[in-house]
């Protein structure tokens, strides 16, 4: 696993894409960032806080930003290896197929954090020069801790997006997948049943906000089934898989 | 000789379509073995089976004496392979893809990448990405890559895939050297007919996903031997003014008239104008053409190869 993951790493040098996601990862502080400093600047009276501003943040990475952006970046680990076709070079040395895919998920899950992570520095560094109020380290330590399990249930929803890539084997119904959950999380945003609908479930978890028709463990138990079955749906769809 | 690949029954279904049918291939230690057909014969499917990335509808695959499905793993790593085109990282320089397998494989020689480059003359590109290598050097790439752990089997599915006459020559000549030089047994497939007959020990032609014969390139030599045919009026006199004036039993009368000379290729008008001095009338003189690409058309019954 450790060569596998060692790898992994190696294929990701001098590809753009960690810049790109990057870049992606950057747009939520900064839409979040440019909507106080307008606030600011219309009502110069009112104080704009960390938490306030963290909290929105998160709430845009992990109903829209995260899903897409994080579905795209699944779609370039999984889908790379049929666009290359190196699939048959790994699968001949040869590498067991549920290996690779663990070894690309554990890839993943440190891109999202890193990414998560970025996102995070990015608001606290906006904030400072913005000169935003209410900076605590009880305030630092509770957003990172909501951005991280944001992050970390975001990853575990990743596998459907993963089971889509093996299935089409292209970009495009992942997109357009991802860009579904993204509506259906706008959609549910403001009503009870976002607490069963697993993507937007983690924002439920993440912030603490449940709602009183359904208890917390609802959106576990809805976030496990889908990861479960999305990864069991690939290995058992992977293993069977004809690489032609 | 031991035997390397067996396969018994061998059997790939898609749909209502059988893409291989019941295929028994030997390939024997030391041997490079041709596995020619037609596109869409079934021979990529058939390599990919031996490679387990296409799982056998029905039958056996035996490699190394061992069961390939029972044992798949400790098999493929004694095994190096090309499919069709060579896939690589395109944002990796050469080295760096290469470093992908060894660390997989657990090649642990420093030396090993850049041996292998140098194997197949890719050692002043190590610093390119792969990305911008023409085809020929890609597949080169995808040799280096195969020999990187050192194989006792090489098998190759159309190495020689879209390369100019130049790339195929060189891909030829690799390949004959690995097999001279490093003892490897090797399986390659081709619908080249021209590029098997120059490399292959023994050649396994497949058709419609059945193979129809396993022949040596010896026998096949034999049967493929350049002769001169004669039309004559006395096939006796001329069989005996052959021994007595060319010291030769190099010849086949194959009917009444007509005599075939294996041996003095080039002397056919001397020959003639014995028989024509000696009384014989000669009503034609005919030189053998390649018989070997109609050995085969005769043998899938129709059609072309290569």
């Amino acid at each position: 696993m450790v060569n596998l993951l060692y790898t992994e790493l190696l294929k990701l040098k001098r590809a753009k894409m960690l810049l790109v996601s990057l870049i992606g990862a950057s747009a939520a502080p900064l839409m979040v960032f440019i909507g106080f400093l307008d606030l600011k600047v219309k009502k110069p009276d009112s104080a704009v806080h960390y938490e306030e501003v963290f909290y929105n943040t998160n709430l845009y990475v992990l109903l829209l930003i995260g899903t897409l952006l994080y579905g795209v970046i699944t779609a370039y680990i999984f889908n790379r290896e049929h666009e290359e076709d190196t699939l048959k070079n790994l699968l001949t040395i040869p590498v067991s197929r549920t290996g690779l895919i663990v070894s690309k998920l554990v890839l993943l899950f440190f891109w999202i954090m890193l990414l998560t992570i970025a996102a995070w520095a990015l608001t606290l560094a906006l904030g400072l020069i913005g000169q935003f109020e209410g900076l605590s380290a009880g305030v630092l330590l509770t957003s990172f801790k909501q951005f991280i399990i944001g992050g970390s249930l975001l990853f575990l929803l990743s596998t459907p997006t993963m089971f889509i890539t093996f299935l089409f084997r292209n970009y495009v119904p992942t997109i357009i997948f991802t860009a579904a959950i993204t509506m259906g999380n706008v959609a549910l945003a403001n009503r009870e049943y976002k607490a069963l609908n697993p993507w937007s479930a983690v924002q439920v978890i993440a912030n603490y906000e449940p709602v009183p028709q359904y208890p917390l463990y609802y959106s576990y138990i809805a976030i496990l089934l889908v990861a479960a079955a999305g990864f069991l749906a690939t290995v058992i769809y992977f293993r069977r898989l004809d690489i032609q | 000789m031991e035997t390397i690949i067996r396969t018994s029954g061998l059997t790939k279904i898609y749909g209502t379509q059988k893409a291989v049918d019941n295929l028994a291939m030997h390939v024997k230690q030391g041997q490079i073995y041709g596995f020619l057909g037609q596109n869409g014969a079934g021979k990529t499917t058939t390599i990919r089976m031996l490679l387990g990335l296409i799982k056998p509808t029905d039958g056996q695959i035996e490699i190394f004496g061992e069961n390939l499905l029972a044992r798949q793993k400790e098999i493929l790593r004694r095994v190096g392979s090309i499919v069709e085109f060579s896939g690589f990282y395109m944002n990796l320089t050469a080295s760096e893809n290469l470093l992908v397998n060894a660390r997989l494989m657990g090649v642990h020689k420093r030396r090993a990448i850049d041996e292998a480059l140098e194997i197949v003359g890719l050692q002043h590109e190590t610093k390119k990405r792969v990305g911008k290598y023409s085809l020929g050097m890609k597949q080169r790439l995808g040799i280096a890559r195969a020999i990187l752990h050192h194989p006792e089997l090489l098998i190759l599915d159309e190495p020689t895939n879209g390369l100019d006459p130049i790339g195929i020559k060189e891909i030829r000549k690799l390949i004959r050297s690995l097999a001279e030089e490093r003892k490897i047994t090797i399986l390659i497939s081709t619908h080249i007919l021209s590029e098997i007959e120059q490399l292959a020990d023994v050649i396994g032609i497949v058709h419609q996903g059945r193979l129809l014969e396993e022949l040596e390139m010896e026998d096949l030599g034999k049967r493929n031997r350049k002769y001169v045919e004669f039309h004559v009026s006395n096939d006796n006199k001329a069989a005996m003014l052959l021994e007595q004036y060319f010291h030769t039993y190099d010849y086949e009368v194959q009917g009444e008239g007509i005599i075939r000379v294996y041996s003095h290729i080039g002397q056919q008008s001397g020959i003639n104008k014995l028989f024509v001095e000696s009384g014989i009338e000669v009503s034609g003189i005919a030189m053998s053409e390649n018989k070997l690409e109609d050995y085969f058309v005769q043998l899938i019954g129709g059609g072309t190869i290569g």
